[in-house]
């Protein structure tokens, strides 16, 4: 098995760097890349405690698949690659998504990881809802879905 | 007749539960659920932070595929309604 895919609620379990390693450990790819990202303290001038990751599973399962299979089939078929991503309260430090990816050569390893990554943040179904110090909230603004000359 | 909305994202604001019914006149689309929905923010008095919602969701049917303004509603039918998406 050379991939690996799961929405991971935080609230019952966590990201494991440890757990991707051991899963693109490979004899046949010498290279390995890893994207971990993590819930960061500051954004926008506002001093962030946690965020709320929403997530609609079925389809983010079935477009983290496809995302993976197309990087695998535009930079390196034999490439191994695991991809986890929270759902729930996630507080600042904590990991929100990590990409890990073994291949044979360090560029296609780099690659892989970059295009998951760039894919998920325009393709993926999930919101963010930031939770700052003074005890208040927002949801994040995100691009539309619906086609732009819809939108009147 | 009655359409089920399953909440998303920035959405959830508009109940503290998973799903919110809409009352809606016999034979609507999803433009007629655009109305309604635009309707219940004023109401919520969510405009500020809701401003937008009704013209930039997406909606899903129970098959998860996207459905444009045309699209019939069934009474009692489930839709998901997809808020701009932020990524990872």
């Amino acid at each position: 098995m050379t991939l690996h895919t799961a929405i991971v609620k935080i609230e019952e379990e966590k990201i494991s760097s440890e757990k991707a390693k051991n899963f693109i450990l490979s004899e046949e790819n010498g290279a390995e890349s890893i994207f971990v990202g993590r819930v960061r303290n500051e954004n926008n001038g506002k001093k962030v405690t946690a965020v709320t990751y929403d997530v609609h599973d079925k389809v983010v399962i079935k477009s983290f698949q496809s995302i993976c299979i197309d990087a695998k089939s535009k930079f390196d078929k034999n490439a191994s690659i695991f991809l986890e991503h929270a759902k729930g309260y996630v507080s600042v430090g904590e990991i929100s998504i990590l990409i890990a990816v073994s291949s044979g050569h360090r560029d296609e390893a780099f690659k892989i990881c970059r295009y998951i990554l760039e894919e998920i943040k325009y393709k993926a179904l999930i919101w963010k809802k930031e939770h700052y110090t003074e005890g208040n909230e927002q949801w994040l603004p995100g691009h539309s879905l619906r086609p732009k000359e819809e939108i009147k | 007749m009655e359409v089920k909305l399953k909440l998303y994202g920035s959405s959830k604001m508009l109940s503290d539960k998973e799903t919110l019914n809409i009352e809606l006149p016999n034979n609507s689309n999803i433009e007629t659920l655009r109305d309604a929905l635009s309707k219940i923010i004023s109401k919520k008095y969510l405009k500020n932070s809701l401003q937008n919602l009704s013209k930039t969701a997406a909606f899903f049917s129970e098959e998860d595929e996207v459905v444009n303004d045309s699209y019939k509603l069934k009474n009692k039918e489930l839709i998901s309604i997809i808020p701009p998406i932020g990524g990872g």
